[in-house]
Parts: structure tokens; sequence; C-alpha cells
């Protein structure tokens, strides 16, 4: 064999040996067990904390609210929509008698003008027409400034909930 | 070296090309158009493969989802991170479009456009596409950005160097950089709730039931349902990206 090809078969396989030291060293655990990435990612993603629970918690402990709320035109309308994130509430507010939850875990009660009108307000986008009666839903829509702002005489200013129920609207 | 003689008579040769090119040529030809068939690529064969549907005639842009997001992600408050986020379509009657998504749609949204001036308008909620062949994921340089075998595409934040190659190929937007970990961060499908057999935060949130998602395997689920009833497309079909996202009525100006 001539001696060029010998040095570079001899540099060659030191490049490998470097390659796969450094590929051993450098490469993640689990890499590539289930693709081009590290399995234990998938674990990893999967045990990230939740917030928000499902409106089935809360009938444990509101049901009347929840009834009343079925029976009305919210009954789509699930608790934490309105309410925002309740894991923590539904999992610890059990221990407290009532009126002494703290305040970490109570939750938001949207009784303000702005909290209806996001779902409310008049807007052309907002399909008006019931085209055909089982897919399309219609929302019922006012115009903030018109509907009820406040008291004629006081001019002052009504919540939506002091006409409507949130819960049986 | 010593020259081995071959077997092949040079009929047989052209007869064995001809056949593998005209083979490689079809196949290839054939590929390109399983996009076409959205609906009905399942490359996951068995074992669950998720998508989503939206239904764009019944979201009333509450932008509720938009905020469970944040809330249930962590996301930051800032009015330009966003994992998914609500756009207002407006086509004004001389044919030029306003689109709008004020902090996402979360603050609700408020006709800016004069109802005397407007064609049609509509609300466009966005998120990932968790695309069966995402352009994302493949020029990850790293591979901390995967598809799982469910179909979801999330991302590995421990190997991520935030070289923001990714946020670049998305075609619909759907990734940006967390300022605080500095690495990318994007819609995950809410894996971590769907792993606990519960429903993403804004699939579960979405007060008119306008999101829609469930296993294309499974013939039951809600989502077959779903894309059974209604005429869905998905945004930029032309890409060819596999998006798992079908929206009904969705309009050809949403980009
Ligand atoms: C383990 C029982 C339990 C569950 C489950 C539960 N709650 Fe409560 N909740 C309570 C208690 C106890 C109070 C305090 C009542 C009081 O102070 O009068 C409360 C109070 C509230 C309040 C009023 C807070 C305030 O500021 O006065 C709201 C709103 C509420 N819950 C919503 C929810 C929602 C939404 C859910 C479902 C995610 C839920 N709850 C699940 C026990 C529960
Ligand atoms: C349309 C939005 C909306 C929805 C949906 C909704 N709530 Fe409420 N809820 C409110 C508002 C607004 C208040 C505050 C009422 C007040 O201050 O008088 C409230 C108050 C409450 C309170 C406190 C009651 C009190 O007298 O202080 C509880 C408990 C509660 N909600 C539970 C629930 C539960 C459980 C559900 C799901 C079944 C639910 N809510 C769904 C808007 C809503
Ligand atoms: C998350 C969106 C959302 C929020 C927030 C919300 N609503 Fe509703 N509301 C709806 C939906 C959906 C319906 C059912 C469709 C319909 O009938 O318009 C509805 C129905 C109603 C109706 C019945 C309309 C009718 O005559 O048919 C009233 C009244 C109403 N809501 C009042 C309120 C008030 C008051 C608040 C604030 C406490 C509120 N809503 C907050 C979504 C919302
Ligand atoms: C002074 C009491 C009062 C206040 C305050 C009030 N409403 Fe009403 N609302 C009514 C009455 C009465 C009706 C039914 C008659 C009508 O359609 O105007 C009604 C009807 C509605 C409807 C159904 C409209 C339809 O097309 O059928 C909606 C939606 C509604 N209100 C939402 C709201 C919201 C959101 C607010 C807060 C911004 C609010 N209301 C504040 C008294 C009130």
């Amino acid at each position: 064999m001539p001696q060029h090809i010998k040095r570079l078969i001899i540099a060659f396989s030191l490049f490998l040996a470097l390659f796969l030291v450094l590929r051993q060293v450098l490469r993640p655990e689990s890499f590539g067990e289930l693709g081009h990435f590290r399995a234990k990612a998938i674990p990893e993603n999967a045990m990230r904390p939740m917030h928000y629970t499902v409106t089935d918690s809360c009938t444990k402990c509101h049901g009347g609210i929840r009834s009343e709320k079925d029976k009305g035109f919210h009954k789509n309308l699930k608790c934490e929509v309105c309410h925002g994130p309740g894991l923590k509430h539904a999992t610890y507010a059990g221990q407290f008698k009532n009126g002494a939850l703290p305040d970490s875990l109570k939750l938001y009660k949207p009784g303000e003008r702005k909290d209806c009108i996001i779902c409310h307000q008049l807007n052309a986008a907002r399909i008006k027409i019931q085209f055909d009666t089982i897919n399309t839903t219609m929302i019922h829509q006012i115009d903030p400034v018109k509907h009820n702002p406040g008291d004629p005489d006081t001019k002052e200013a009504f919540k939506c909930i002091d006409c409507h129920s949130p819960h049986q609207p | 070296m010593k020259k081995e003689k071959t077997k092949l008579s040079r009929r047989d040769f052209f007869s064995a090309g001809t056949a593998l090119a005209g083979g490689v040529a079809i196949t290839s030809v054939l590929a390109g158009y399983d996009g076409l068939l959205f609906a009905a690529v399942t490359p996951n064969a068995k074992g669950i493969w998720y998508g989503i549907g939206i239904d764009i005639n019944k979201c009333i842009g509450c932008g509720k989802c938009a905020n469970a997001c944040k809330l249930e992600n962590n996301v930051p408050q800032a009015p330009f991170y966003f994992r998914s986020w609500v756009e207002q379509y407006t086509i004004k009657n001389d044919g030029s479009i306003v689109v709008e998504s004020p902090n996402g749609g979360i603050d609700g949204f408020k006709q800016s456009v004069p109802d005397k001036d407007i064609f049609k308008s509509f609300f466009v909620p966005k998120m990932c596409n968790h695309c069966a062949k995402s352009p994302c994921t493949q020029v990850c340089p790293v591979g901390a950005t995967f598809e799982t075998e469910e179909g979801i595409v999330l991302v590995d934040e421990k190997y991520c160097i935030g070289c923001r190659y990714c946020v670049q190929a998305c075609p619909y937007g759907c990734r940006y950089i967390h300022p605080d970990k500095g690495t990318v961060d994007k819609c995950t499908l809410c894996f971590h709730r769907l792993k606990k057999g519960l429903k993403p935060a804004c699939f579960e949130i979405c007060p008119t039931k306008a999101r829609i998602f469930g296993d294309l395997n499974d013939p039951g689920s809600e989502i077959n349902y779903f894309l059974k009833n209604h005429n869905c497309m998905v945004i930029k079909p032309n890409l060819n990206t596999g998006s798992k996202l079908f929206y009904n009525a969705l309009n050809p100006e949403v980009r």
C-alpha cells in the first residue's frame, strides 16, 4: 500500500474516533430513541402544571348554581369562562367554612359591564341571523352605550348584573 | 482490479432502468398530491392522530380562548406573545380588507369600520396547525422540536438553543421566543391536559363550541363528525404543510 494512503487511513480513523467520542459525550440522554429528538422531552411536556379544570368539578360544591345555569341561556358557558382558572380553587376551597376563603383562592367575579360586553357587544362579525337551526350559534347583542347605561335621574351607572342574573340571564 | 463481466443484456438493462425511472417519477408525482386529500391523510395509521376543527360561523370573538391559553400555559401577558389568538377580518364594500387583533382579542373587539362600509366581517381564531409535515420541525438544527406519534408538534425547552429559525419557518406565525426563558414556545395542544384525559384549555372554555378536536383515526370522534358535516379547508393549502387545523367557512382572504 502506498505511503500516502496509509497516512490518510490513520488520519481518518483518528477523526472517526474523535467524532464517536465527542458524539457520545455531547449527545443528550434518550436522544434518538423515537426520532431526531430527546424522547424524555415528551414526558417533560406532559408534566407541566394545569390551571384550568372542568366545569363538572365545580358541580360538587356549587351544584345549585350549576343547575340554575343549565336552565338558562348561559347553559353552554363553562364556569371558568367567566370566573377564570379554577383548579386551585376547586382543589383547596373545600377546607374553608363560609366566608373564610383566603384571597389567594378566590376566583374573579366578573360583575362589571366590560365583562359581559366582551361577548355581547354589537359587532358586525357576530352572526345575527340563524341560518340553520342546528349549527349556527346566534349571540344576542346589545349596544352598551344605549342598553340601560345607568339611572336616567341620578346618572349612576348600572351593572349588567343589576338586572340580569349572570347564571340565568 | 479484475473487471467483472455483467450478465445483463442490453435489452434487460434498458427495460429495468425504464421501469425504475417510471416508478420513481410516478411515486414522486403522487406523493405531492396527498396534500390535496388533506382530511384523509393519516400518516399514523394506528393509534391516536389528533386533528382540530374551528367553526368560523360559530365564533363570537370573545377572545376567551386566547385568554385561557395564556393563563393555562403561563404565556407572558404582554400583547405580542401568543400561542392562540383571534383576528377580526373585515372586507369593505370597496374590496379592501382590514385585519385587526387588538391584544389577540383578549380584551374583546371594538368594531372599527362603520356598518355601512362593511361587505362582510368575521372572526378567525388562530393557533398552531400541528402540521403533519411541519416546516418548523424540519429546520431545527438541534432536534429540539418534533412531532409526537399523536401528531402534536412539541418543543424541547431544555434543548432549544433559541436560534429563531423555526419562528421564521412557520407559515402561520404560531411560534414566539419566550422573553424569560430565551427558548421558543408554542401551542402544545395542552399536551399536559390531554395526557390527563382533559380537553385543551381553549376547547374547554369556548362558549359556543366553535372549537372541536379529536382523533382523526377514530371514525366516531367529534372531529370526524365535524369534517363529514362541513366543507372544511386549511389555511395556505398550497404550502402542503399537512396542516391538521380544519376551518369551516374559511374565507380565501384569510392568510
Ligand atoms: C371543594 C368544593 C369547591 C369546589 C369544587 C369549587 N368551589 Fe367555589 N367555593 C367553595 C367555597 C367553600 C367557597 C367560599 C364560599 C363562601 O365564602 O361563602 C367558594 C366560593 C366560590 C366563588 C365566590 C368567591 C368569592 O369571591 O366570593 C366563586 C366565584 C366560585 N367559588 C367558583 C367556583 C368555580 C368556577 C368552581 C369550579 C372550577 C368552583 N368554585 C369549585 C368551594 C368549592
Ligand atoms: C356569565 C358568566 C358567568 C358564568 C358562566 C358563571 N358565573 Fe358565577 N358569577 C358570575 C358573576 C358576574 C358573579 C358575581 C355575582 C354578584 O356579584 O352578585 C358570579 C358569582 C358566583 C359565585 C358567588 C356567588 C355569590 O353569591 O357571591 C359563585 C359561587 C359562582 N358564581 C359559581 C359559578 C359556577 C359554579 C358556575 C358554573 C356552573 C358559574 N359561576 C358560572 C358570572 C358567571
Ligand atoms: C363567554 C361569553 C359570554 C359572557 C362573558 C356573557 N355571556 Fe351572556 N350569553 C352568551 C351566550 C353564548 C349566550 C346564548 C346565546 C344567546 O342567546 O344569545 C348568552 C345569552 C345571554 C342572554 C340571553 C339573551 C336572550 O334573550 O336570548 C343574556 C340576557 C345574557 N347572555 C346576559 C349576559 C350578562 C348580563 C353577562 C355578564 C354577567 C353575560 N351575558 C356574559 C355568552 C356570554
Ligand atoms: C336596567 C336593567 C338592565 C341593565 C342594567 C342591563 N339590561 Fe340587558 N336587558 C334588560 C331587559 C329588560 C331586557 C329585555 C328587553 C330588551 O330586549 O330590551 C334586556 C335584554 C338583554 C339582552 C337580550 C337582547 C335581545 O336582543 O334579546 C342582552 C344580550 C342583554 N340584555 C345584555 C345586557 C348586558 C351585557 C348588560 C350590561 C352591559 C345589560 N344587559 C344591562 C335590562 C337590563
